[in-house]
């Protein structure tokens, strides 16, 4: 994350300019293009200036857009291998690499050349070689690939064996049958003990063979030691390689301290997987994650790393513990976590949705952080939204004043400019209400219902949607809420809430039947019918669908309460309603539920005549609905009245539209891709990409099941066994050869003895000391030589020396 | 499968530049193009396209207007591209110089294609670090500097000069290619060899602030880089020290102070995490030449500041100027107010924080106090009078809603508005800037309903037609404003309520924020000094006792709409 191109860009006008940037980008020849027939010339020049001005040529040719046909040149620049200009030799390989394809006959040609350089006496030139070879696609080379990768194993020089590694990849791509040769290399290169060659072999091993993790074992503990020492690359790969390797090889116990060491079951296990945060209920039942000494030894030699610059590394540091460790050793990723966010846009962005993953298993540790997710007005949307999620997530574990201070800063953007942030804020605000308690909840539902007279329709019509979401979580508290929200009809004009507000009185026409403001808000709306949003005519209409269905239901209970009471006698009245269930006939019940009270008999007699007024209500809105433009209104309309036809039988219209609602849950956005793994691309594409995720994903493998993990003894012979491998292997060759690469290999193995710890750079720079114990070991081997010459190298050591040590060793 | 695919660069009016395939048969660039710019700006950095064949995973970042886009086909570790796309863009500068420019980059083809194969092998990422890359990379422009002996090396004209015990220095120059065994400090290249030995810190600080209405800070960061610039011969071995100007004390020593103060640091590899956690120093072997050493972030409230900290906690921001703004101004409250303040605090504080430069006594001899103020120090120009304030901005974004800004009166400087942006650009020129009142702007907004005789009253009526169907709180409103046309009459019939709504329809078009940006030279908002910068003779390999490097060192605090004032 911190790189240095960045900080220039805010050193402009301060910028440090030196001669020597200008001297670099410094005055070139131009560039125009030559004619084809002049740059020939130029390659078959004698001179090295006119070599590589020629090449130069090409590249750029290659290069340029649109590109020009250069493949013409290839046997020109082939010639130039001959020449004994080494500066050309990066040229004429970048050209070989890039046309090998288009002309495999010609590339061939340079095989011969190429090999002629795997054992050149400078390991750059060996290593540029085969790093050229094993890039040649022409798959009929791969088998001299092979053995090229397996002279590099061997080879006195890191940069070459590291070169080896890397080749072992494109070696595989090229064919995919030298692969079992290729694992055998790689498991060599393992454990190799220059930090670098490491990092390069596990690379190649994450890319070849991310499988065979029983190549591993030996290594395990050499890898975990040297991971602080690995170039970034090899970081990557090595904590991605051991994440999986602990889920597959260390099953996961926990012990109770209180009783004895049982070792809880793995429905224990299981049970502490799906609550990762449960740091502090562990206190209480002293029930402790028994981390094995080699994943300990994994889990703190990645600590430092929580310091490196690289952005991934980080991440990665964080997946392994979210996924191996999450209560002991989670924390220590938070903050760097954290830091992450001072990164540029575009890592930021990644950043963040990684953030909001371990987030949601474990809020609390964001919780001293929430300063660093208040927005800026002028972020990215993809941003704020990750932000607005992170502060909603840790919303519930903070104290009072934190929550006032998120709420203020929900309130302050619900009346902002953005529509998308005014939604997503108003949103956020209802998520908050939701997973808090009651007191917090109705503060937000009080902020939520100021903004309906706001003049801004889109605040309005998302606060409502949030408002009716909370009513319906608990209906029950929220009777009067309804009744001021509908008071509002009267001066609401954002279609959205009204509609809410509309279903909401529709939800509540049940309650209290004598003090109903259903039918009432119902007989004002219809008023407007016209002059509505088709989504509150909708409303409208299941309203009236709802009412009509309301009073059916009451009077049918009236008729069946009197049915009981009356008996036989009401038999007549049944045949009837039997025979036409019309609305007089339902009428007549009402006659007789109230036929003892004279008066209001009258009146009823009266409406009896002009039938109820909300049936007629409901006729009429069916009949404003028959002639609304949208036919989805109006196939709802039909729908309706088909469903409620037959006043007598309304069960199946109850079960319909009075069906109890779900209570709507607003899961965090983020809550659909929890099931990615952190650090994936899938996480940060989320449901695009499907349930799956993007092609090539890999979830994390579950923990292996205790009894069926490999014998922890592999890993313990992690020294010995680089010596047993190529042996058992030479064992099949004659007895002559087997002499001859004993002989070679020998000071491979004495330096295992030799140098008894890997070497970091410290090591390297506290030479001082190490060379008289080194010197005291009377068996120096070639090998340590090896990096002796790399040290003295840089003590201006000449080169002639380091190469006739080189041939005294071959 | 953590292999790159393919890096495209593409200049500021996205013309291809740059096409490198690494493996496989990625989308070209001709296609992937047009389907990155449909989203709208600003473009995630990681975009899924299923639509391509095969689908891909579109990584991209802009760095100095150029755009570096990556596909991939496979489920990748995002961060890992986007690190190395952000390494690709180091390491071209590296080699063709900063900022980096699409002329350099199509100039010099030779150089670019070397340091793209060299970075990732068959698209593996191999080499992180750009100097490294220097002992692979073949820049020489050719038989010239091979006559001299040595290739893209700073400062070639002359080797070995200085350095080292005289012995080793006469052995023959090789060229980077030849170099045999490599550095064995990865991140160095090999045989260093400067004329002049030459060190340089930067302490750059980003300040993010979040003021709320009331002035009192919401958050206040400074995010800071250390960007190192080390051009000795040999490899030397540096120890860098830090003080933290009286911040944190009392709290244990100095590494624990220094901890205290710069929060979730990240490091160069090169720098040894064990001395720091020891003694909060940074010891290390750089690269040769700059790279960025260290970043931190420093909480400028303090870790545990009490909310209700009032507006005095702003003033303890020290910022060398804040920033208010006020709205509904004005008779109509059409109008609104940005003004920029210097408090006084600021002023003489950090006089003595200039950039800094010392030659460093003899060897080992630099304490504290022997970084002097001076002229001429850092390579900057004429700093040496205190803190520069630099490029005083004031940006204030407006809805869309607003269609003109009719009047702006800028007491100082100069102010523009962007309709396309939707802002307000005003630019205060530094040495206007002071004095006890500060600069003002006001601006009177034009929206959509603006009333007046600028023919707004059909769009007036068209526009609230269906709106006062339902406010019947306000009936008269409605009559009055559909009558009115000019107005003289609104004022006349029912001025009051009219007043009110027009209130809140300007309300609906004011600014909710002001961001405030500049640079200032010579300080640190975090007060972090450089104490001390040693080469470490004993560890130091070919460096004699007698290489004294110059050593500058140099502050600047930025802020890139960085305080942000709500409102």
């Amino acid at each position: 994350m911190e790189s240095i191109s960045r900080i220039s860009s805010l050193l402009e006008t301060a910028r440090d300019l030196t001669l020597e940037a200008a001297r670099d980008a410094g005055p070139r020849k131009s560039t125009r293009p030559l004619p084809a027939q002049q740059i020939k010339k130029l390659l078959d020049s004698r001179t090295e200036r006119e070599v590589l001005d020629g090449l130069r040529r090409v590249i750029a040719m290659q290069y340029a857009n649109p590109p020009q046909p250069t493949l013409t040149f290839f046997p020109a620049v082939l010639k130039t291998l001959s020449n004994p200009y080494p500066s050309t030799r990066p040229l004429v390989y970048n050209y070989l690499i890039h046309h090998a394809e288009a002309d495999p006959d010609t590339a061939l040609l340079s095989i011969n050349t190429i090999q002629k350089s795997l054992s050149d006496s400078n390991p750059r030139v060996r290593a540029m070689a085969l790093k050229t070879m094993a890039g040649i696609r022409v798959p009929v080379i791969s088998q001299i690939v092979s053995l090229a990768i397996k002279k590099g194993v061997s080879d006195l020089s890191p940069i070459v064996r590291k070169a080896a590694a890397l080749a072992c990849v494109k070696c595989v791509r090229l064919d995919a049958s030298t692969k079992p040769q290729v694992e055998e290399y790689i498991a060599t290169l393992l454990t190799d003990k220059q930090y670098y060659v490491a990092g390069a072999a596990v690379q190649a091993f994450m890319e070849v063979c991310p499988d065979r993790l029983d190549l591993v074992h030996p290594a395990y503990r050499k890898l975990c030691r040297m991971i602080a020492d690995m170039d970034e690359w090899g970081q990557l790969a090595l904590l991605r390689l051991m994440t999986v390797y602990a889920r597959r090889c260390f099953p996961r116990r926990t012990k109770t301290v209180k009783r004895a060491q049982t070792r809880e079951a793995k429905a224990k296990d299981f049970y502490e997987d799906l609550e990762p945060g449960a740091e502090e209920s562990e206190a209480e039942y002293d029930e402790i994650e028994q981390i094995e000494p080699d994943l300990a030894l994994f889990l703190k030699a990645v600590q430092p790393l929580l310091q490196s610059r690289n952005s991934a590394v980080i991440v990665s540091v964080a997946r392994a513990y979210l996924y191996l460790s999450p209560t002991n050793y989670l924390h220590h990723a938070v903050g760097p976590l954290i830091a992450l966010l001072r990164s540029p846009q575009d890592i930021q962005q990644v950043a963040l949705c990684n953030i909001v993953q371990v987030c949601l298993c474990n809020p609390q540790h964001f919780v001293p952080y929430y300063r660093h997710f208040l927005i800026h007005s002028t972020e990215a949307s993809q941003i704020w939204r990750l932000k607005l999620e992170v502060l909603t997530l840790i919303f519930p574990f903070c104290g009072k004043d934190v929550q006032h201070l998120i709420l203020a800063e929900l309130e302050h953007f619900s009346h902002g400019h953005n529509v998308d942030l005014v939604r997503e804020s108003v949103r956020a605000i209802g998520r908050c209400a939701q997973s808090s308690d009651a007191a917090t909840s109705r503060r937000c539902l009080s902020l939520l219902l100021k903004q309906i007279h706001s003049p801004d329709q889109h605040l309005v019509g998302e606060a409502m949607e949030v408002v009716r979401h909370l009513i319906q979580r608990s209906p029950d508290e929220h009777r009067k809420t309804v009744v001021r929200l509908a008071k509002n009809l009267d001066s609401l004009t954002s279609p959205t809430a009204r509609a809410s507000i509309v279903w909401l009185v529709g939800e509540f026409a049940g309650y209290e039947p004598d003090d109903n403001i259903a039918a009432d808000v119902l007989r004002i709306l219809v008023r407007g019918y016209a002059d509505e949003d088709d989504q509150v005519r909708a409303q409208i209409v299941l309203l009236a669908a709802k009412v009509y269905l309301h009073y059916l239901n009451a009077k049918n209970g009236k008729q069946k309460a009197i049915d009981a009471l009356d008996g036989p006698d009401d038999g007549e009245k049944r045949d009837k309603e039997v025979m036409s269930p019309t609305e007089d006939d339902d009428e007549g019940f009402r006659e007789d539920a109230f036929g003892h009270s004279g008066p209001i008999q009258q009146a009823e007699q009266q409406l009896e005549e002009q039938q109820h007024a909300i049936e007629l209500l409901y006729q009429h809105t069916m009949l404003l609905a028959r002639y609304t433009p949208s036919y989805d209104l109006r196939d709802r309309a039909r729908l309706f009245r088909a469903l409620l036809s037959v006043p007598s039988s309304t069960e199946l219209a109850s079960l319909l539209l009075l069906a109890p609602k779900p209570v709507p849950q607003a899961p965090s956005p983020s809550e659909s891709r929890k099931n990615f793994a952190l650090g994936s691309a899938s996480l940060v594409v989320g449901a695009e990409a499907g349930i799956s995720g993007v092609k090539g994903y890999e979830p994390i493998p579950d923990w292996v099941l205790e009894g069926r993990e490999p014998d922890a003894k592999l890993r313990d012979d992690g020294d010995g066994k680089a010596e047993y491998v190529p042996a058992s292997q030479r064992a099949a060759v004659s007895a002559g050869q087997m002499l001859d690469e004993a002989l070679q290999a020998d000071p491979g193995y004495k330096s295992n003895g030799g140098v008894k710890k890997e070497k970091t750079l410290d090591d390297w720079l506290d030479e001082e000391e190490e060379e008289t114990s080194s010197k005291d070991s009377e068996e120096r081997s070639g090998d340590e030589e090896g990096d002796r010459e790399t040290e003295e190298e840089s003590e201006y050591e000449t080169d002639s020396e380091e190469d006739e040590k080189a041939g005294l060793v071959r | 499968m953590s292999a790159i695919e393919a890096l495209y660069v593409f200049d500021e009016h996205n013309n291809l530049i740059l096409n490198h395939t690494y493996d496989s048969r990625p989308p070209p660039p001709s296609v992937l193009l047009p389907l990155y710019l449909q989203h709208g700006s600003p473009r995630p950095s990681l975009i899924y396209l299923p639509s391509t064949s095969p689908p891909t995973l579109l990584y991209s970042m802009i760095q100095d207007n150029l755009l570096f886009l990556s596909p991939l086909s496979t489920d990748t570790e995002p961060l890992l591209v986007l690190e190395f796309l952000h390494r690709v863009a180091d390491a071209l500068e590296e080699f063709l110089g900063s900022p980096l420019l699409a002329s350099k980059i199509t100039a010099n083809y030779d150089v670019v294609a070397q340091v793209v194969a060299e970075i990732a092998d068959g698209g593996v990422p191999c080499q992180g670090e750009a100097n490294a890359l220097r002992d692979v990379v073949e820049t020489g422009p050719g038989v010239l500097n091979n006559l001299l002996g040595k290739v893209g090396l700073p400062g070639g004209s002359a080797p070995a000069l200085q350095g080292g015990p005289s012995g080793r220095l006469q052995a023959p120059q090789l060229r980077p290619a030849e170099t045999a065994q490599g550095s064995a400090v990865p991140w160095r290249r090999s045989n260093v060899r400067h004329t002049s030995n030459e060190l340089y810190v930067d302490l750059v600080e980003t300040l993010s602030v979040t003021l709320a209405p009331s002035g009192r800070p919401l958050s206040a960061f400074a995010y800071g880089s250390i960007a190192f610039t080390a051009k000795v011969s040999g490899v030397p071995d540096l120890l860098l020290g830090l003080s933290t100007g009286g911040k944190g004390s009392g709290m244990g020593n100095r590494g624990d102070q220094l901890r205290g103060v710069m929060e979730r640091v990240v490091f160069h590899p090169c720098v040894r995490l064990n001395r720091w956690n020891s003694d909060g120093v940074m010891s290390f072997v750089p690269p040769d030449g700059r790279f960025a050493l260290c970043g931190y972030e420093v909480d400028l409230l303090g870790a545990d500041s009490p909310l209700t900290a009032g507006k005095t906690a702003a003033n303890n921001l020290n910022l060398p100027a804040m920033v208010e703004i006020t709205t509904c101004l004005g008779s109509n409250g059409s109008d609104f107010e940005v003004r920029i303040t210097q408090p006084s605090s600021s002023s003489h504080r950090a006089g003595s924080a200039a950039a800094a430069s010392l030659q460093s006594n003899l060897g080992t001899g630099s304490r504290p106090g022997s970084f002097r103020a001076g002229s001429g120090g850092g390579g900057g120009g004429g700093e040496s009078k205190g803190p520069a304030l630099e490029n005083l901005t004031v940006h204030v974004p407006l809805p869309t809603g607003v269609r003109n800004i009719s009047d702006m009166r800028p007491s100082k400087g100069e102010a523009h508005w962007s309709p396309a942006d939707g802002r307000v650009e005003w630019k205060v020129p530094s040495r206007d800037f002071g004095g006890p009142g500060g600069a003002v702007l006001r601006c009177t907004i034009q929206g959509p309903l603006a009333d007046g005789n600028d023919g707004a009253g059909g769009m007036l009526n068209g526009d609230t037609a269906t709106t006062y169907d339902y406010t019947d709180d306000e009936p008269a409103t409605y009559q009055s404003q559909h009558g009115s046309s000019s107005h003289s009459h609104a004022s006349t019939n029912g001025a009051h309520e009219s007043g009110r709504r027009r209130l809140a329809r300007y309300k609906e078009l004011m600014p909710t924020s002001a961001m405030l940006s500049f640079g200032l030279k010579g300080w640190l908002a975090s007060g972090l000094r450089v104490e001390s910068l040693l080469v470490d003779t004993k560890k130091s390999r070919g460096v004699g006792p007698e290489v004294k490097p110059y050593k500058g060192v140099k502050y600047l605090t930025v802020s890139r709409d960085g305080i942000e004032v709500r409102c």
